[in-house]
């Protein structure tokens, strides 16, 4: 199966390791991964801000850079999110709406599309430790991948994995909020970042890299030793 | 008082917020509690998903009638011996109340909780006609001896503890006793029993209107509404114009709604079904009825993207659920109306100027829109509104918009882009230490003052790509 | 749409079965549960009454006779208890009877065994104040009376509104005593309304 690996800016510049993991990852399941280059943000820093001209600009680059893609696979429930709404944005659009449509509708996220599209719930992976998950707001409430996720991760021989408190609690993160409204934001994560060591788990692991930094970065700061991991990396460690 | 509550800036009344360390955590703890009881209480009922879908078919239909449906139930009530009285703004529902209260010499009049007569600044405009305000709903009959706007809109004094309960009683009506709940509670019977007996006027809000049959339903637990609705001989029942079904049928699927998002019950004590005046020999209910069908900014809704946000049926369930809410609390909205559905309603209401910083209150995490109990895309909302400050009202902060124009440039141009994945590290390279930043410049401050940011990648995805690629062919 | 509840058919064990929910529900609700036949109905009230004082206000009902409380009033009277029966004529007296009474009795008019809920169709014979303004209220249900939950009720009204029958000025769907948790979220049982209340549901046999 052809899958075009949809990276996101965020995995692209600032996580390169997590694009890596998916590749492999993807391969591992039997799937020829390619990577068009034309491709760089969805848009959502402009869209969820109110700048829809600007982000639509965004979108169309994206547009343009999948349309000949079997399948897009991304390693963000909120990115991938956020293709999924491009058929919102250009409803009535002559020239996009299609394209729009056409796009969303082959867009996946990557725990999605082993379980969903390939049917893969074991991936075969071993991790050793004591790890937690945290179900991202985008991935499970916009995208709807709330089961996907867990399964992958139930699978995973060696791993001792605990719930964490009011998992679909919002980390705080929220985009442009972090920044705009950073005194509320860091109240968010402050509370996330406790219920997180609650759990006393070695590693978070989630299935979108901003919450991630938000999560983590505000636990190196508090002192707390934790690692943040993709899921990806679990799913393809052996 | 009227929708807009204080007039300090969001920022300090965000900061005034977070100070609060009761009022955080009694917020906490109820939305803990108000929203297990909602989950275990669409649990029980099953088919939670098909009855959201039935309430928002529900209210859909309503809002695209609405002129039908309120036709009707006019007409039913008038056939019932009610006066029915359509006020366009505010200041015309009140007016007309202040007559009916003149015209009867009313003294007294005793009011149940209604989050459309807060709307309309009923009770100082009672006050100038030299009529006596009682409210009798525990919470606001609390706020109202300390002057204090409501911070949420089922459970108004949520951000009172038991001693400042007990102090607002003892120096406004020489309470005596302890600050055990059930002491208080009792304290207010006692008091509000006398004021319920000697009113002359009765004022309700409404929860749901029957246009079929001119039923105004109240849905409560303390029996305020029943004896407002019971003991004076006038009556004045406000409501949005929103607040109204069909038929009887619908009714029962919205209340089942109602009371299951707003409160985890199955219904609450009192579901109080009054129509019109009293009939002939009956000795309870008004012999003078009014209904005050408020539209105040509802029509302008009608018809547009915002539409939705009329099919609200005030359950609270996404204040309950929100995290921003959570920590800042309901009098940083700084509007009667808080939480994301105070964010969605606010602006709307009342423009944009002075509440253009709740539509960005929210990390957009749709908990909101997950909750609602009528599927109100209450998040997607709030970027419309985004939208509209943006790009029609023009009000977003000169560098934020730079910042977005420059964004749009890089994301439309392959070529830059990949330049800025190359950079990224050694522009970052200056603030960074052991892989991190924790002292960010510009726009990253307000990230690091709370967290670290990590250092970029040393090479690109897309490097790496390439780079295993040639690998792959060689 | 269907909902489980509102598919509920009407069978001499669908209606045992609605009993017994709506026995559970009343522990949520904080309402005391009895049930009792006709015959016994007359001393199970009496009893009930017993606990919750001496004055006694009631709707003029025609159940009142067909279910022996006539006959029960009759003796607490001559027992030197107050037994009121709202008259219509009597005027806004029946409103203070009712404020200084100690109980209210009511028969339900339709039963939400889901909610734990009592319809009350008020008119001239049952004032609203009855389960309103004593400290204690006791609802009769005709077992007869139970239904699953709103669906019926709401449905019942909604056919007897397009029959041309004139709804009931007020409509009062009671769950158990007033309560409120408007003082940091502790629910208290006991604010304006009742403070205690007893459901007794009788057999009647229908």
């Amino acid at each position: 199966m052809k899958v075009s690996l949809f990276i996101t800016c965020m995995c692209d510049i600032i996580g390169s390791g997590v694009g890596k993991h998916t590749v492999e990852l993807l391969e591992k399941a039997g799937c020829e991964v390619d990577f068009p280059e034309a491709q760089t943000c969805c848009g959502q820093p402009a869209f969820n801000s109110g700048y829809l001209q600007d982000s639509k600009k965004a979108m169309k680059q994206m547009m343009r850079a999948f349309k000949d893609a079997e399948y897009v696979v991304g390693p963000s429930g909120s990115c991938v999110g956020m293709l999924r709404e491009y058929p919102k944005v250009f409803r009535g659009d002559p020239e996009w709406e299609e394209q729009a449509n056409n796009l969303a509708a082959k867009s996946y996220e990557v725990t999605q599309f082993l379980v969903d599209v390939l049917g893969i719930e074991d991936v075969g992976a071993t991790f050793n430790g004591r790890v937690t998950y945290h179900p991202s707001c985008h991935m499970t409430r916009v995208l709807g991948v709330k089961d996907a996720p867990q399964k992958l991760l139930r699978n995973v021989k060696g791993m001792d994995l605990i719930e964490l408190p009011l998992a679909e609690d919002c980390c705080g993160f929220g985009g442009t909020f972090a920044v705009k409204n950073s005194v509320i934001s860091g109240e968010m994560v402050k509370e996330k970042s406790q219920h997180v060591s609650e759990t006393r788990a070695e590693y978070l692991i989630g299935g979108d890299m901003a919450c991630l930094y938000n999560i983590g970065g505000r636990m190196t700061r508090e002192g707390k030793n934790i690692k943040i991991l993709h899921i990806t990396e679990v799913l393809n460690h052996q | 008082m009227g929708l807009q509550i204080g007039d300090t800036s969001f920022k300090d009344r965000v900061q005034e917020g977070l100070k609060n360390d009761f009022m955080r955590q009694a917020v906490s703890s109820a939305q803990g509690r108000l929203r297990n009881g909602r989950l275990s209480a669409a649990e029980e009922l099953g088919d939670w998903e098909d009855w959201r879908t039935l309430g928002e078919e529900i209210r859909t239909h309503t809002m695209e009638n609405l002129d039908f449906y309120l036709q009707q139930l006019s007409e039913q009530v008038e056939n019932r011996g009610g006066n029915v009285f359509f006020a366009e703004t505010a200041e015309e529902a009140n007016e007309y109340i202040k007559n009916v209260v003149k015209k009867k010499n009313g003294r007294k009049v005793a009011k149940s909780k209604s989050m459309v007569t807060e709307e309309i600044g009923l009770n100082e405009a009672l006050e100038d006609v030299g009529a006596e305000v009682v409210e009798t709903d525990l919470g606001e009959w609390i706020l109202q001896l300390d002057e204090d706007p409501p911070s949420h809109i089922v459970a108004p004094a949520l951000h009172k503890n038991r001693q400042q309960i007990q102090e607002t009683f003892e120096n406004k009506k020489g309470y005596q006793k302890t600050d055990k709940p059930e002491e208080l509670a009792l304290f207010a019977r006692e008091q509000l029993r006398k004021e319920f007996l000697s009113a002359d006027i009765g004022i309700t809000g409404c929860n749901f209107a029957v246009a079929e049959s001119g039923a105004v339903t109240l849905v409560t637990n303390e029996g305020n509404a029943r004896l407002v609705t019971a003991l004076p001989d006038t009556q004045i029942t406000v409501m949005g114009m929103e607040r109204i079904v069909p038929t009887w049928e619908e009714l029962d699927v919205l209340v089942s709604l109602l009371t299951r998002a707003a409160v985890g019950q199955k219904l609450t004590s009192y579901v109080t079904s009054v129509t019109g005046k009293r009939l002939e020999e009956e000795i309870d209910g008004p012999d003078d009825y009014h209904l005050v069908i408020v539209d105040n900014g509802r029509s302008k809704i009608l018809g547009t993207e915002f539409q939705s946000a009329l099919h609200c049926i005030r359950c609270a369930a996404c204040i309950n659920v929100c995290p921003v809410y959570r920590h800042v609390g309901g009098h940083a909205y700084g509007s009667i109306y808080p939480g994301p559905i105070g964010a969605v309603l606010t602006p709307l209401l009342d423009g944009y100027e002075d509440h253009k910083e709740l539509p960005y209150a929210s990390t957009l995490c749709a908990a909101c829109t997950e909750a609602c109990p009528v599927k109100i895309p209450l998040h997607e909302q709030l970027i419309r509104h985004r939208e509209i400050i943006v790009e029609k009202e023009n009000m977003a902060p000169t560098g934020e918009k730079v910042a977005m124009k420059g964004y749009a440039n890089w994301a439309s141009n392959p070529a830059a882009y990949k330049m800025s994945a190359k950079m990224a590290r050694m522009a970052l390279k200056p603030w960074t230490k052991h892989e991190k930043i924790s002292n960010g410049p510009g726009p990253l401050k307000g990230w690091t003052d709370v967290r670290d940011f990590p250092a970029p990648s040393k090479q690109s995805f897309r490097a790496w790509f390439k780079e295993r690629q040639k690998g792959e062919q060689t | 749409m269907e909902c489980a509840a509102t598919v509920a058919g009407i069978g001499r064990m669908q209606q045992d079965e609605l009993v017994d929910v709506l026995e559970k529900q009343c522990k949520a609700i904080h309402t005391d549960f009895k049930r009792t036949t006709i015959a016994e109905l007359p001393q199970t009230v009496e009893e009930t009454v017993a606990v919750y004082g001496k004055k006694i206000i009631t709707a003029k009902d025609d159940r009142n006779e067909k279910f022996g409380l006539d006959l029960l009033f009759d003796r607490l009277r001559t027992g030197g208890e107050e037994v009121h029966v709202w008259d219509s004529k009597a005027g806004k007296e029946n409103q203070i009877i009712a404020e200084r009474a100690d109980v209210g009795i009511n028969f339900s008019d339709i039963t939400l065994a889901e909610s734990g809920t009592v319809t009350l169709f008020n008119n001239k014979d049952n004032g609203r104040s009855i389960s309103l303004l004593p400290e204690n209220f006791i609802a009769i249900i005709p077992k007869s009376t139970i239904v699953p939950r709103m669906t019926q009720a709401a449905k019942q009204i909604h056919e007897a509104h397009e029959q041309g029958h004139m709804v009931s000025s007020c409509i009062s769907f009671i769950s158990g005593p007033s309560n409120s948790a408007d003082i940091e979220m502790n629910l208290i049982v006991g604010v304006h309304g009742p403070v205690r209340a007893t459901y007794i549901v009788v057999d009647d046999g229908d």
